[in-house]
């Protein structure tokens, strides 16, 4: 082991840093005025050194796990150090030209000037709610080409020498559907980045630049270190998993995706080989997107608390064949990659399941980012309403518990709106809100369910769409345990115009009173079934998060009989 | 006579205040968990004795307490049954469907307070205006209640949507249920909270439900033991939002005191800021396993209106209080790739450090300050608790400092740097996130680990003044006599800020006013002690969360309060939007009864500063022959340049050179440096090893 040159130094630095990227993401999330940010927080920070590593990132969701590190790469391809001036600050988006994971996620990086010359890049990406393009939103599962997504923005210098843009900014702006929201939150970004700047500049000032490249080298290397010490205790070998999309976003069969993972010694390999063509929907995978969707694996399931900066993403080798939906070409359509990038995790935990000691493995999990949109009137008749929510589902059993109900899986962690909230301002009602019984897997220990969330139209003319997926397959189990719930849209639930929609359902129009009902995935479960402890299917049966059929029919009556024997004696 | 006590997790603290001769006193005692009430009456016995008062000289009675807290935390709440609105029995079991770790999935979300099986669903309906969509099926009603009574529940939460709006349904349904469960506490979420957005409303309401019956036994013996005192006044409790409550609130919402102790602490902190012209302050509790931290400016501590309690979220007016997970206790450690680590493990009270000599072997946060002489090397809490020093020397030598090739000082001032690095991270955040520059604060210590820890943390922060109160260690009693009698009421819905709606805002103020007023008379608090505090919370149109805004006295006014809104966005969010529709979400009132203050006279020592006794202690730069001063000796305009080590039996404050003190009229050390830097230390730190390393 590399002894590193000041392990206290490097710890006391490593919260300096990490604290000037808090502060830039608390500007951020602070200053900015679309929901997407300031709320949901779909945005992330990061500090880069003079070559593009990665320092320290303030992250919010794992899927700009590192995606910002392509950014700063685009630009230092683009703009060599030398012709950047003080001040600059570039913005970029484009999968194909600048590295970004699809285009509403825009990214600014601003070179940072200490006694003239670059020493830092501070970075930031934020999701715009809409960056143009046929739909609100500007993100369509039915796309067929980046042309269809919006703006295209290859690396621009909006700012030069301090000097705004403001005609190109304009341009960017009346471009999209809000084209204040846009203007302000764009302002924020380059905003958030200058207070990084300052922060980085008083840092150097105050400790000098050697202590804090020294210690930046240390993190860098220990980083990469405490990762490699983990893949070392790993089983060598090789292992593949393959999970499916139900359909490439225009129907069709489903589309495979397949990972390998490679263990040597200490070196870490993924390749993904074997994974389906590129899709004729909006499900492809940019480069940015697959290597945070790999980089997000890796730290859930070798080390939670690992420091996400370059020294992670150096002990990892990536590969994907051109022309799979994991490695798309120009123009394939990439805006509704997240889904993708949830079953891209299953391949992953699948595949290292096989190579993990048992207690770390995780079964499937529901690994959807079912979005569910209403249009409308405004309940208050002032102007129309877009909804857009992202539901959860259940997470696949572990060896030592049962997968938790109705989360948010891997790459995104989205809050609900409130029943009461949605209900105040759009001409919606809740019907119900609730867990779905027997959509865990069964298994010793059971996957969680799924959530069912059944919605009514007030009025006429609501127009509703849906991006999901896992109608088809259900959430796999591991070592033994069965397979999760599939996810189910069904129009006019319970009323004799009861009806089943496919997962990928757009722009279809309710009247007054209909309903719609989404009911996500539950997770897989693990171990075999029989195993299960007749206490914990006892509570599941009382519960109702299992009906005495699906449990006779997944855990045999015999162990039904003991649970229900051992749970009146103890009674 | 006045007196307050605090009932901590370890220990009962006790404040007394003799109102005809000024003086304050401090007493301590271990906590006595299976009943608490037995330690709080050992300690007001023998506090009055001490002073030869009899219990019916007292006129005032508050106390702080962590048992709401502690029935949530170890879940030693009753058996309790849910009634809802059908098609809602899982809100409170799916939350907001996020994880609590992103990449962690061994952190769980919490098992819901009420499992499923006593979660029941009645038809009823009320829309989002507060008309009724449905009308509540009472048969169903009492069909769950008998189910809850045959599930043997203790208590019942009734938790309807849009109750907040219009509570007909609730009301009914709490007396069905009270007539079928006459022994049951039954409470409803418009009633515990009328706020809009069910599940915060919902879990504050089962949290209420869960830990009122034994609230209630817990109130009625430590009212008996009072009694038995001979104590002639009721005692007050002091809520989550730093105000006091009489017995009956508390028995009805006692999930208001979740954040008892604290609150107490931070309104203390708050008042001995203001009355030492030191209004903007950030607090520094550092106990042996955690740190809160809170912001107080001009004079006010920040409020928040939720939290999680065992991640639970509970919604009530609270103090804003951060808690950070390191403490004296605060184990560290070498990872499997070379880094040194400080917490998040901690020895705690049990075993504690190496040094105390009840089992603890690994090193922790205060072991590294008695190697390096910070704290008495000899021994603690004036001279009552023995310290092995040489037994802490070679726990952080072994686990250590031989493992890095560093000395014993250097590597615990290497713990010391990386324990402060992470509080003062997790303060600048605090401080960010609400966009204030923490670098303009003074650092205000306390807890048992505050002040010694205060002047590095203000260091690396980059604040330059350290506001040290007297007895640090007893703030939280003594925050409990600086408290007011007070009320917080709140009425929601969301209506827009206009001319048209304006009346309505104003109607629910009056209504609360009203409410209020009734209130303050059965707490007979005269006319002239009165105040209405009164509170909008508002967004822009399209937001999804609220700032709150501040009213002028006198009629509501929708100029002054658009005015304020705009002020208020701009200080929380950095700007406003001219002429974009703002929105009103809650209207708020909180009806205050204001008690006497204490002003103690401060009476210190006298003449110049005389160290009790000098030792050799390690600052960052290497050893220091130090004088030690007790603090009771030193005289109000005293002042001392460091280094210096200020001991007195609750809490040590450590001064390195470069910092001066001066003691206030009202006793407080007030620290102070010149240099907005920590560059000192930390140069000084490499020279240290560089040193060792050439040796």
């Amino acid at each position: 082991m590399t002894a590193l040159t000041d392990p206290i130094a490097m710890e006391v630095f490593s919260n300096r840093l990490l604290s000037i990227t808090e502060d830039m993401g608390n500007t951020l999330i602070r200053s900015s005025f679309s929901t997407n940010i300031k709320e949901r927080k779909d945005c992330s920070v990061g500090l880069f050194d003079a070559a593009g590593r990665l320092v320290a990132q303030a992250s919010h969701i794992p899927l700009h796990l590192g995606s910002l590190l392509g950014s700063v790469q685009a630009v230092l391809a683009h703009t060599p150090v030398e012709r950047m001036r003080d001040g600059d600050c570039f913005i970029c988006n484009d999968p194909y030209l600048a590295n970004g994971t699809h285009m509403p996620d825009i990214s600014a990086v601003t070179p940072v000037f200490i006694d003239g010359a670059v020493r830092f890049f501070a970075a930031n990406v934020g999701h715009h709610s809409d960056v143009g393009g046929p739909v609100p939103g500007s993100i369509s599962g039915r796309a067929r080409s980046v042309f269809e997504e919006g703006l295209r923005l290859p690396v621009i210098r909006l700012v030069r020498a301090g000097e705004l843009d403001e005609d190109l900014l304009a341009m960017i702006a009346h471009n999209t559907r809000d084209p204040s929201e846009r203007s302000l939150d764009l302002k924020v970004q380059i905003a958030a980045n200058a207070r990084g700047a300052r922060l980085a500049t008083d840092l150097v000032r105050r400790m000098g630049l050697s202590s804090v490249q020294a210690a930046i080298e240390d993190l860098l290397a220990y980083t990469a270190r405490r990762l490699r010490n983990r893949v070392r205790a790993m089983a060598d070998g090789e292992a593949s998993f393959t999970a499916f999309l139900d359909d490439d976003g225009l129907g069709g069969d489903p589309v495979p995706i397949r990972a390998t993972v490679r263990v040597q010694g200490e070196t870490l390999a993924i390749d993904f080989a074997g994974s389906g063509p590129e899709t004729r929907g909006a499900l492809n995978v940019p480069e940015s997107a697959l290597r945070a969707s790999v980089y997000y694996a890796v730290k859930a399931l070798l080390d939670p608390e690992l420091l996400p900066n370059s020294g992670l993403f150096e002990a990892v080798a990536v590969t994907a064949p051109p022309g799979t939906l994991t490695n798309p070409r120009f123009p394939a359509a990439v805006g509704a990659r997240s889904i993708t990038c949830n079953k891209i995790a299953r391949a992953l935990f699948g595949a290292f399941a096989a190579l993990l000691p048992p207690e770390r493995a995780q079964a499937a999990s529901h690994d959807v980012v079912p979005a569910i949109i209403f249009s409308g009137p405004r309940r208050e008749g002032d102007g129309p309403f877009v909804y857009l929510e992202t539901m959860g589902g259940g997470m696949g059993a572990r060896t030592d518990a049962d997968g938790m109900e109705a989360i948010h899986v891997h790459l995104t962690n989205t809050s609900n709106l409130p029943a009461e909230a949605l209900e105040n301002e759009y001409s919606l009602l809740v019907d119900e809100y609730a867990l779905v019984p027997d959509s865990g897997g069964a298994g010793r220990h059971r996957g969680g369910l799924g959530i069912a969330r059944q919605i009514r139209a007030t009025v006429d003319g609501i127009v509703f769409s849906v991006r999901s997926d896992g109608h088809v397959l259900g959430a796999p189990g591991l070592f033994g345990g069965h397979e999760g719930g599939t996810a189910r849209l069904i129009r006019n639930h319970g009323t004799d115009r009861a009806e089943e929609l496919s997962s990928k359902t757009a722009s279809i129009v309710l009247a007054a009173g209909e309903t719609t009902r989404l009911e996500t995935p539950g997770g897989g479960g693990l171990g075999d079934p029989a195993g299960r402890n007749p206490a914990a299917l006892a509570r599941d049966l009382r519960d109702g998060k299992i009906s005495r059929a699906a449990a006779e029919r997944e855990y045999g009556p015999g162990l039904v009989a003991r649970a229900l024997g051992e749970a009146s004696a103890a009674g | 006579m006045r007196i307050g006590f605090d009932v901590g997790g370890t220990f009962t603290d006790f404040t007394l205040h003799d109102t005809d001769a000024g003086a304050l006193h401090h007493f301590k005692l271990p906590t006595t968990p299976a009943d608490p009430s037995e330690a709080i009456a050992a300690g007001v016995t023998a506090l009055l004795r001490r002073h030869g008062f009899e219990a019916d000289a007292l006129r005032f009675i508050g106390h702080g307490t962590t048992i709401a807290t502690n029935m949530v935390i170890e879940r030693r709440g009753v058996p309790t049954g849910l009634i809802t609105t059908q098609g809602f029995r899982d809100v409170l079991e799916i939350g907001r469907q996020v994880r609590p770790h992103l990449y962690d999935y061994t952190v769980r979300t919490p098992e819901p307070l009420i499992p499923r099986e006593r979660r029941l669903e009645v038809p009823e309906r009320i829309d989002a205006t507060g008309a009724i969509l449905r009308p509540l099926d009472e048969a169903a009603v009492a069909a769950a209640a008998e189910t809850l009574a045959s599930q043997n529940v203790q208590a019942v939460a009734i938790c309807f949507l849009h109750a907040y709006l219009n509570d007909a349904h609730e009301r009914r349904a709490a007396e069905i249920v009270r007539a079928r469960l006459p022994e049951a506490f039954v409470c409803t979420s418009s009633e515990v909270l009328p706020e809009f957005r069910e599940y915060e409303r919902f879990s504050t309401a089962a949290i209420n439900a869960t830990i009122g019956p034994r609230m209630e036994r817990y109130l009625d013996r430590l009212l008996g033991r009072l009694a038995g005192l001979g104590a002639a006044v009721a005692p007050y409790t002091i809520h989550s939002n730093g105000g006091l409550m009489s017995v009956e609130t508390v028995r009805r919402f006692p999930v208001r005191t979740c954040l008892s102790g604290p609150a107490a602490g931070v309104v203390g902190a708050a008042e001995v800021a203001r009355q030492a012209g030191i209004p903007d302050v950030v607090t520094f509790d550092a106990g042996g396993t955690s740190t809160d931290v809170s912001l107080i400016q001009e004079g006010t501590p920040a409020f928040a209106t939720a939290r999680l309690v065992a991640d639970y979220p509970v919604r009530t007016p609270m103090v804003d209080v951060h808690v950070i997970g390191a403490g004296g206790g605060s184990i560290a450690w070498l990872d499997d790739a070379g880094a040194l680590k400080v917490g998040p493990h901690s020895a705690g009270a049990d075993p504690g450090p190496v040094a105390y000599g009840r089992g603890g072997t690994a090193p922790t946060l205060t072991d590294a300050n008695i190697v390096l002489h910070r704290l008495d090397p000899m021994a603690l809490l004036g001279g009552r608790m023995a310290v092995d020093e040489a037994a802490a020397r070679r726990a952080i030598d072994t686990a250590i400092a031989r493992p890095l090739g560093l000395s014993v000082e250097a590597a615990a001032l290497g713990m010391i740097h990386i324990a402060v690095a992470n509080m003062s991270r997790a303060i600048r955040s605090v401080s960010t996130e609400k966009g204030h520059d923490v670098g303009a604060f003074a650092l205000f210590p306390y807890g048992g680990a505050g002040p010694l820890h205060a002047v590095p943390v203000a260091m690396e922060c980059g604040i330059t003044r350290v506001l040290v109160p007297v007895e640090p260690g007893t703030l939280c009693a003594r925050g409990i006599l600086l408290s007011d009698v007070s009320l917080d009421l709140v009425r929601s819905e969301i209506m827009p800020a206009t001319e048209a709606a304006w009346p309505r805002a104003a109607a629910y103020l009056a209504a609360m006013e009203e409410t209020g007023r009734a209130w303050l008379d059965t707490e007979r608090i005269p006319a002239e002690r009165r105040r209405f505090d009164r509170v909008i919370d508002a967004r822009y149109k399209g937001q999804n969360h609220e700032v709150q805004v501040r009213l002028p006295d006198g009629p509501p006014d929708r100029a002054a309060f658009l005015d304020g809104f705009a002020a208020a966005h701009r200080r929380e969010y950095g700007y406003a939007i001219d002429g974009h529709a703002v929105e009103i979400v809650n209207c708020r009132l909180k009806a205050v009864g204001l008690v006497d203050r204490p002003s103690p006279r401060f009476t210190g020592g006298s003449g110049a500063p005389q160290p009790r006794s000098r030792r050799q202690v390690h600052f960052d730069d290497g050893w220091h022959d130090t004088p030690i001063y007790d603090r009771a000796t030193l005289a109000v305009g005293a002042s001392l340049a460091g280094p210096a080590v200020i001991d007195e039996m609750s809490a040590t404050t450590v001064l390195p050179a470069g910092w001066t003190l001066r003691v206030d009229a009202a006793g407080n050390l007030i620290l102070e440096t010149a240099a907005r830097s920590s560059a000192s230390g930390d140069a000084a730190h490499r020279e240290t090893v560089s040193r060792e390393t050439a040796a």
